[in-house]
């Protein structure tokens, strides 16, 4: 529509005195922008198709049946999950999030890579930024080694507690997995003093995007990453945290790569997700 | 002895060995006087340094430690002679002899030095005599050529020669660089010394100084070609392009470089062989009526708008046809301005079409190596990497991208080979050519529909209707040719292409696309023409009666006074068609322009602004995620400027400001595009070479070329010009101005000549010669190709032979080598030997390797070989015999 206000704007000049009457632009003309309209859809669709899952979907369920997103997560994954089951419950949760509506978590695909790397890392003590509903919390859980510990942050409290329900349900307890309902950049300060913690081998974020970034350069400020901690961060791409990107970028301490995937539970949306390997200040 | 240094002579590859060699020798016999001159000068250069070092070092003797001496010795060295690597390690070594004084002597050293060391105390006389012996040597190098004998003269002549071949096939050595850089310039020196001496007697000095002509010239021809590529308009431009975007983009600007040039020729044709003779030469404006703005415009004749439509005064200049005079010959000069005219229109489509030719024919030789797809993944290995780029970003991307070119081969392989999955692929394919049929006849339509309702307004008069609708034409044509490859390139992501085969497609339909729009523009402007033509009928008709009514009215009244003079800008007058399409030209030509740089600012410039600045208060990333930056388009670019091309050559005719205008219009987009490729557009996701496609922008040049002539000349031949305007008018046809010239202008047995010789009877067995000798040639050069690949063939097979007889006999070396180890063994270990005879002649391997730690390791690899290698030699095949096995040891010790 640029090119047709512009030319607008230059057709001001000439001599024309009606041309904003009766008819403005001619039909042909407005058919020949038939190919942009195409093509942008097209070439969009992926976004769209999110936008309309992801927006227009939940707002309608938001008003009839008057629950939360994550509360009727949980319903479905009450009444279609074994409990005690993490691999079911995650199972249910991924159906639900590509069939019923859209929620963005870690989802399956990003997960297994993730899975790999706790594996490879087996961390004893594990910091978990942004818990949702509680799908990566018991993924991580499910893949820690024996006698570790996960703190899981959630900000929000009625997912936290959607969260907690959810971990107790897998089968998790207080010993493996404690968490932690308050905003992430008023407990990273304080995880060394009220939680007592020495040294984090692996951080997993999946908060908002833009706290990234100073909650990296916080946990840096903490002192509770060791050389060889392992930092991960989901949709470094799309949403996307540009800030952190080039933080990591710039700082020059970490070994880091990013692990191209598509967005959880949509096909053509391309999305990263970084690793970072902390080595310490030199 | 001798014999042994001829073969040395001959293996250049042994040259150091010869040298430590011949010090070796030379220790013990000293200097022998049937030594080549080469030799001599050799070990003497040689002599000399070690000397030199022998001066430092002994300089330095006095209040130092020797180890210490030794190494600064060697830093100094280092210095000032990175040649001699091995003297340094025998000076070294040298060094520790003199201290220890015994073994080195006999090692190395020549006679001298051994005596230096031997009488330490002497060793500064003894210097200064091997000085003097070396200034002797220097002299002698120089001078002592006028005493040389013939045969001397001719074992130098055979030592220059042998280093000259060094020289060429040094760069097929298999030394290190290190040494391969050595000997180079020790080579040189040496050839640069002794080849002025070659000649003889009086020719001496002659020959030196044509060798030192002929390396100053080469010199000069150096400096020239490096003059030559910075003459080059744009070349670091272009070449910054390819360093951050890859070939295929920089093939672009090269294309435009090039269109550039072609434009600058056709520009001085037109411009100084018909429009300045005319205004310079010509009736200058207001003389005659086609020359002068009419009465009813000239109110408006100077508007803006009017002359941005290239009506008013622009219309009535030397810019178009109708401007032009048919007076045979103007100025002092004579000049021949019609006949210049027809000339030159023709002349620059004949130069297009040779240059275009020419081109492409030298590309084709460039690019004859056929492609086969016989070795996909070595093609893609060795030949991937576009050694242009210089910049990270761009090689992050190409290095993405030959991964996943890997990826989708291995993938395309096995797909091939499960081969279920090619249905759908063809299903897509035939799909999208469908979609894209819909979306070309859609754009055709939409098209023959504006053009018949601009004729319908043009009926009713253009002033009637507002600035939209009148321009609705060249609107709609525009934004077609935008809008509709953005859909055709996301229709082609449906078709799985490799990129290069996907460009080609998406230029073919583009192709298309313009290809319909410009004829339905040239059908409606056909259509136009025929109208003009029955309206100037009416005006010829109407022209003959005002003229008879004026000179009616003026004998009635007075008729003896003088004529009535009557103002050229009141005379009716026809209307000119072919100003008329001269205009339209120009105007799309116009239109063209603004719309490509409107998109270039608002598309790349506005976006990458917006993308670049709303990144720090937006939620989500743009500059990685939704709208991002563009990329390069480079079909879509290729394509604009062939079809601005065709469009000149079409217009060119009529109009002869086209040149000037694409001139410009390419000179401007030459810097607004280099500008808005490096601030706004990314390299593109999938970096691909741009070999080869060079010859199909100029194939689809010559397409545009051919097409774009067709109408130009049907117009030329078929439809008479108009009466009154242009410098054809009042001839029958415009080629009239042809035999008009050759019956005026040259004498009457030329045209006698040319008359003969345009009769069918002498020009079709001339057609017909051609057309044999085309056939010809085609033949010929089809049987060389045929060749071509017979020879390849022959090579690949023979490759193969080679890799396979290669394979067989390290193959049988190594059973050897085997077997010689596990004879060793035995020999070790005899008590166990009965066992193991037994059980090489029993197959299972597990018990052999039980009772034979000590060949344990090396048995499973030569396994792993034999299965691979040669069926035939399975490791418990009982094949082996007893003699071999004593053999094998024999083989060993070599």
């Amino acid at each position: 529509m640029f090119v047709v206000t512009s030319a607008a704007s230059a057709a001001a000049a000439l001599p024309s005195p009606n041309f904003l009457g009766n008819r403005m632009v001619s039909p042909a003309i407005a058919l020949a922008f038939l190919p942009l309209l195409l093509t942008l859809i097209i070439r969009y669709r992926f976004y769209f198709v999110l936008f309309y899952r992801a927006v227009l979907v939940r707002s309608w369920k938001d008003c009839v049946t008057g629950l939360s997103r994550e509360e009727r997560a949980y319903q479905y994954v009450l009444t279609h999950a074994i409990p005690g089951d993490p691999d079911s419950i995650l199972e249910a949760f991924d159906i639900w999030c590509s069939k019923v509506e859209f929620i963005s978590n870690i989802g399956p695909k990003k997960g297994k890579i993730l899975d790999r790397l706790l594996m490879e890392q087996s961390p004893l003590t594990v910091l978990e930024l942004g818990a949702h509903c509680g799908y990566s919390t018991v993924r991580i859980a499910r893949a820690l080694p024996l006698g570790a510990r996960l703190y899981s942050i959630e900000m929000d409290q009625r997912n936290a507690a959607i969260a907690e329900k959810i971990i107790r349900l897998a089968g998790f307890d207080d010993d493996t997995v404690e968490l932690i309902v308050n905003p992430s950049d008023e407990v990273i300060p304080r995880l060394r003093s009220d939680y007592g913690l020495e040294r984090l081998d692996f951080v997993f974020m999946d908060h908002w995007k833009k706290c990234y970034a100073p909650d990296l350069q916080m946990l840096e400020g903490s002192g509770l990453l060791g050389k060889g901690s392992m930092i991960v961060a989901d949709n470094v791409l799309f949403p996307g945290a540009p800030k952190f990107l080039r933080h990591i970028r710039k700082s020059g301490l970490y070994e880091w790569k990013v692990h191209r995937a598509t967005l959880e539970y949509s096909k053509g949306i391309r999305d990263g997700m970084a690793e970072l390997v902390y080595l310490g200040i030199k | 002895r001798e014999r042994h240094r001829a073969k040395r002579r001959d293996g250049d590859r042994e040259k150091k060995k010869r040298r430590k060699g011949r010090r070796r020798r030379a220790s013990r016999a000293g200097e022998r006087e049937d030594e080549l001159q080469a030799r001599h000068e050799k070990r003497e250069a040689g002599r000399r340094k070690r000397a030199k070092n022998y001066q430092e070092s002994e300089g330095r003797e006095r209040d130092e430690e020797e180890q210490a001496q030794i190494k600064t010795g060697k830093t100094a060295k280092t210095k000032k002679n990175i040649k001699n690597e091995k003297t340094r390690k025998v000076e070294q070594e040298e060094g520790e002899a003199e201290e220890r004084n015994a073994k080195g002597k006999k090692k190395h050293g020549s006679a001298k030095k051994e005596e230096k060391d031997e009488d330490g105390g002497k060793c500064a006389a003894k210097e200064k005599t091997q000085e003097v012996k070396k200034k002797k040597h220097k002299r002698k190098g120089a001078d002592t050529l006028n005493s040389l004998s013939p045969e001397e003269l001719e074992k130098l002549k055979e030592a220059v020669d042998e280093r000259k071949k060094l020289i060429q096939g040094l760069r097929g050595k298999p030394w290190s660089m290190k040494k391969k850089l050595v000997t180079l310039r020790e080579s040189q020196e040496f050839v640069e010394k002794y080849e002025g001496a070659l000649g003889k007697g009086k020719g001496r000095k002659l020959y030196a100084y044509k060798v030192m002509m002929a390396k100053k010239w080469m010199k000069f021809q150096r400096d020239f070609e490096n003059f030559k590529t910075a003459c080059i308009p744009w070349e670091m431009k272009i070449k910054e392009i390819e360093s951050h975007f890859g070939s295929s983009v920089a093939s672009y600007f090269i294309f435009l470089r090039w269109m550039y040039g072609i434009n600058m020729i056709l520009f001085g044709l037109t411009f100084g062989l018909v429009m300045v003779p005319e205004a310079l030469m010509g009736r200058p404006y207001g003389s005659i009526p086609r020359k002068t703005v009419p009465r009813a415009e000239e109110a408006s004749a100077m508007d803006f708008a009017v002359l941005w439509d290239f009506g008013g005064y622009a219309q009535y200049s030397v810019l178009f046809y109708g401007y032009y005079n048919n007076q045979r010959a103007i100025g002092w000069l004579k000049f021949r301005m019609p006949l210049s005219y027809f000339l030159v229109g023709v002349g620059t489509v004949a130069y297009s079409y040779m240059v275009v030719i020419r081109t492409m024919a030298r590309n084709a030789n460039e690019s004859g190596v056929g492609d086969d797809n016989s070795f996909n993944f070595s093609w893609k290995t060795f030949t991937s990497w576009d050694y242009l780029i210089g910049n990270p970003e761009t090689a992050d991307n190409k290095f993405a991208s030959i991964t996943t070119s890997f990826k989708e081969a291995i993938l395309e392989e096995q797909e091939s080979r499960k081969d279920d999955n090619i249905h759908l692929t063809r299903f897509l394919r035939v799909l999208a050519n469908f979609l894209v049929l819909c979306c070309l006849a859609g754009s055709g339509y939409l098209i023959y529909f504006v053009v018949r309702r601009s004729q319908k307004f043009a009926l009713d008069g253009l002033d009637t209707h507002t600035w939209w609708e009148r321009n609705e034409v060249n609107m709609v044509m525009s934004l077609l040719g935008m809008f509709c490859p953005m859909l055709f390139d996301v229709i082609s992501a449906l078709e799985n292409y490799h990129p290069r085969v996907a460009l080609q497609w998406q230029l073919g339909r583009i192709f298309a696309l313009f290809l319909g729009n410009l004829y339905t523009f040239i059908i409606a402007l056909m259509d136009e023409i025929n109208l003009k033509r029955e309206e100037e009928k009416i005006v010829k008709f109407n022209i003959t009666t005002w003229e008879a009514s004026l000179y009616n009215s003026t004998v009635s009244e007075n008729s003896t006074g003088p004529p009535i003079t009557i103002q050229p800008a009141d005379v009716p007058r026809g209307p000119c068609w072919e100003t008329m399409v001269g205009q339209e030209f120009v105007r799309l030509i116009i239109s063209d322009t603004m719309t490509t740089y409107i998109t270039l600012l608002i598309g790349d410039f506005l976006r990458a602004v917006l993308v670049r600045f709303l990144n720090y208060c937006w939620c989500w990333d743009l500059e990685a995620g939704f709208p991002s930056y563009s990329e390069f388009d480079v079909s879509g670019n290729v394509l604009g400027l062939i079809f601005n091309q065709g469009m000149i050559w079409m217009g060119a005719f009529y109009a002869p400001c086209l040149p000037a205008l694409n001139v410009l219009r390419l000179h401007v987009s030459m810097y607004l595009q280099c500008w808005a490729v490096m601030c706004c557009n990314v390299p593109q996701e999938r970096v691909f070479k741009a070999s080869g496609s060079n010859n199909f922008y100029m194939a689809m040049l010559l397409v545009i070329l051919f097409l774009s002539t067709l109408p130009a000349i049907y117009t030329i031949v078929t439809i008479p010009p108009s009466f009154d305007c242009g410098p054809f008018s009042g001839k029958k046809r415009m080629f009239d101005v042809i035999q008009e010239t050759l019956e005026s202008d040259f004498p009457a047995w030329f045209s006698k000549v040319f008359s003969s010789a345009s009769n069918p009877g002498l020009v079709l067995p001339f057609i017909l010669l051609m057309v044999l000798a085309i056939y010809y040639l085609q033949s010929t050069s089809k049987s060389y190709k045929e060749a071509n690949v017979e020879l390849k063939k022959k090579l690949q097979t023979q490759n193969e032979e080679n890799k396979k007889k290669n394979k067989r006999a390290a193959l049988k070396a190594q059973m050897d080598l085997e077997e010689a180890r596990k004879a060793a063994s035995q020999t070790a270990d005899s008590s166990q030997r009965l066992y193991h005879g037994k059980n090489r002649r029993n197959p299972p391997a597990p018990v052999r390797e039980q009772g034979l730690p000590a060949t344990r390791a090396p048995v499973p690899r030569n396994y792993h070989h034999g299965n691979h290698g040669a069926p035939g030699y399975l490791p418990g095949f009982p094949r082996q015999s007893e003699p071999r096995m004593h053999r094998v040891p024999s083989l060993q010790r070599h």
